[in-house]
């Protein structure tokens, strides 16, 4: 579904990603582990055309991306949940899931029953349907992080990815969104789920890579990676 | 008293002018950061194509009242691609390379382009713009006002009330206000941002234009009437604040009164200082604005 071959990305003359091949079967679940710094954020902005790769072939469904603007990307299908959350702080929680389904209100995608989706994020994620009409601002932290999924969940994305969804939430929120992105798994939902939190994203996903300065360092099933001795004396050792 | 009412009633629809211009202003910086320093100019070239509109329509024997309202949608649309060529000629590329200057200059530098196009095509002198209202002022217990001028803060108003409609009811609206909000994320939603900011400059010129057309009709028209118009207008988007959408309302009423006060209690040649004034005051003292939120920087 989405499969990256060599890329070189970074920022203006610095590079930070040296060639990275990443693989994204239809309906799994992959995850990008490595420390801070790797270049996972920044694997994922060139993925979703935040920023322009140097080189190499990044393709969503049979189709080349690279180098695309990240509103064309989206409009092909992939979502992206970005790091931070960068929600829109002075729109409601329900502008914010509308706004995610620009391209299909707009007719760029198949438009599918908008406001139904919207409700169904609402069961998925309860605590956003308490706020709905409250303005993304003044969401907790666990909470503007929830709406930056369900948002990028109303593309219908063939591909969704996930920057750190765990970041700066507490160990009770991580679980709970840890659930949800397994309950996603369930319905079929392609995801790259980039963490720190190695051992609990490997223990979801089916597949894993490892990045490290910008390479990767090693790759597998997850099952596999977890048992793996330099993955567990580097990422797992402290976590969990 | 009576005299101080009046001096607040006129200072009212000047105010509300300057108000429109500025909210123009607001409406680049919010998705892009950056502003038309030719705005003074649209306004300009807004009224003069207004002018000679309503003159053609009158021309073919149309009342004026109603060939000002036939006049005024030509007079948007032509503002609305004004700005976008401002837009596009101008601030994209500087956008795009992150030019701090580039804006600046280029903005400037088409204003005057715009001028001198103006001085050609209609000349140097004043031109009388027809009034679509009675000249003959309505007297409010002695309080003299131009039919005109209430036309003004009327107008006015409801321009902003729908742009602000637009932004709240509409998924394009909410597309404006989500690039305001932060750009990139905008565009992982699908949004085209560059468009939607030279939408915004679009607007934002025909904001200017629709002031123009307000404002000439108690005014003379001409190719210099935008530049001090486009200026005090800037002043009171930063007295008012970039980012407060009812600040350049009060903002604007502040300096228009402010002005017929200084007018006639003091002596009109200082007409200009209290707005100047208030501007380094509110530069110094509170910068983001009387009504704007200091700007938190997330990193
Ligand atoms: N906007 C930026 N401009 C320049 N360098 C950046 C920027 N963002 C990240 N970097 C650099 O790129 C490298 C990888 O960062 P990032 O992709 O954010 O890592 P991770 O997400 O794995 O923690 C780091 O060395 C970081 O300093
Ligand atoms: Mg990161």
């Amino acid at each position: 579904m989405l499969k990256v071959e060599n890329l070189v990305a970074g920022y203006g003359k610095v590079q930070v990603l040296h060639g990275l091949s990443i693989n994204v079967e239809d309906g799994q679940l992959v995850t990008l582990i490595g420390s801070n710094g790797a270049g996972k954020t920044t694997t994922l902005r060139a993925l979703s055309g935040m920023i322009a790769p140097e080189s190499g072939s990044i393709t969503l469904g049979g189709k080349e991306i690279s180098g695309l603007a990240s509103h064309r990307i989206t409009r092909l299908g992939l979502a992206h949940s970005p790091e931070g959350r960068r929600v829109f702080s002075t729109l409601s929680v329900e502008d914010n899931l509308l706004l995610g389904a620009f391209p299909r209100v707009t007719g760029a995608r198949p438009k599918g029953d908008v406001q139904a989706d919207r409700n169904r994020m609402f069961d998925l994620f309860p605590r956003l349907s308490e706020r709905r009409t409250q303005l993304a601002g003044t969401l907790s932290g666990g909470e503007q992080q929830m709406l930056a999924m369900a948002r990028a969940l109303m593309l219908q994305p063939q591909v969704l990815l996930l920057d750190e969804p765990s970041m700066g939430l507490s160990p009770r929120l991580v679980e709970e969104v840890f659930s949800i992105i397994r309950r996603l798994k369930d319905a079929k939902v392609t995801m790259l789920l980039v963490e720190q939190f190695a051992a609990a994203a490997l223990d979801v996903a089916d597949f894993g890579y490892v990045l490290e300065n910008g390479r990767l360092s090693t790759s597998g099933p997850a099952a596999e990676l977890k048992n793996d001795p330099a993955v567990r004396a580097a990422y797992l050792g402290t976590a969990h | 008293m009576q005299i101080l009412l009046q001096l607040i009633a006129s200072g009212i629809s000047v105010g509300m002018i300057y108000g429109v211009i500025a909210f123009g202003y607001q409406l680049t910086f919010a998705t892009s950061k950056t502003l038309n320093f030719g705005q003074g100019e649209a306004l300009t070239l807004g009224a003069l194509v207004g002018l000679t509109t309503i003159n053609f329509l009158i021309g073919q024997a149309i009342a004026t009242p109603w060939a000002y309202l036939l006049m005024l949608p030509i007079v948007l649309a032509f503002g609305l691609l004004q700005g976008a060529v401002v837009e596009l000629l101008g601030v994209r590329q500087a956008i795009k390379t992150n030019s701090e200057a580039g804006w600046i200059m280029a903005t400037i530098a088409l204003g005057i382009i715009f001028r001198n196009l103006a001085e050609n095509i209609w000349g140097r002198d004043a031109l009388r713009f027809p009034s679509p209202l009675p000249e003959q002022a309505l007297s409010f217990g002695g309080i003299r006002i131009q039919p005109m001028e209430i036309a003004i803060v009327v107008g006015a108003l409801l321009l902003m009330l729908l742009v602000e409609l637009f932004n709240r009811k509409s998924i394009y609206g909410k597309a404006v206000v989500a690039t305001a909000n932060d750009r990139d994320a905008a565009g992982l939603m699908g949004i085209n941002t560059r468009i939607v900011i030279t939408f915004s400059y679009a607007l934002s010129s025909m904001s200017a234009a629709f002031a123009g057309v307000l404002v000439a009709p108690i005014t003379l028209t001409g190719a210099t009437m935008g530049a001090v118009l486009g200026l005090k207008a800037f002043a009171v988007a930063i007295i008012g604040g970039l980012s407060s959408g009812a600040g350049v309302v009060v903002g604007g009423l502040i300096l228009g009164i402010a002005e017929t006060l200084t007018g006639y209690y003091i002596e009109s040649g200082y007409k200009d200082v209290p707005g100047l004034v208030l501007l380094l005051l509110v530069l110094s003292l509170k910068p983001s604005g009387l009504f704007g939120k200091p700007t938190i920087k997330k990193v």
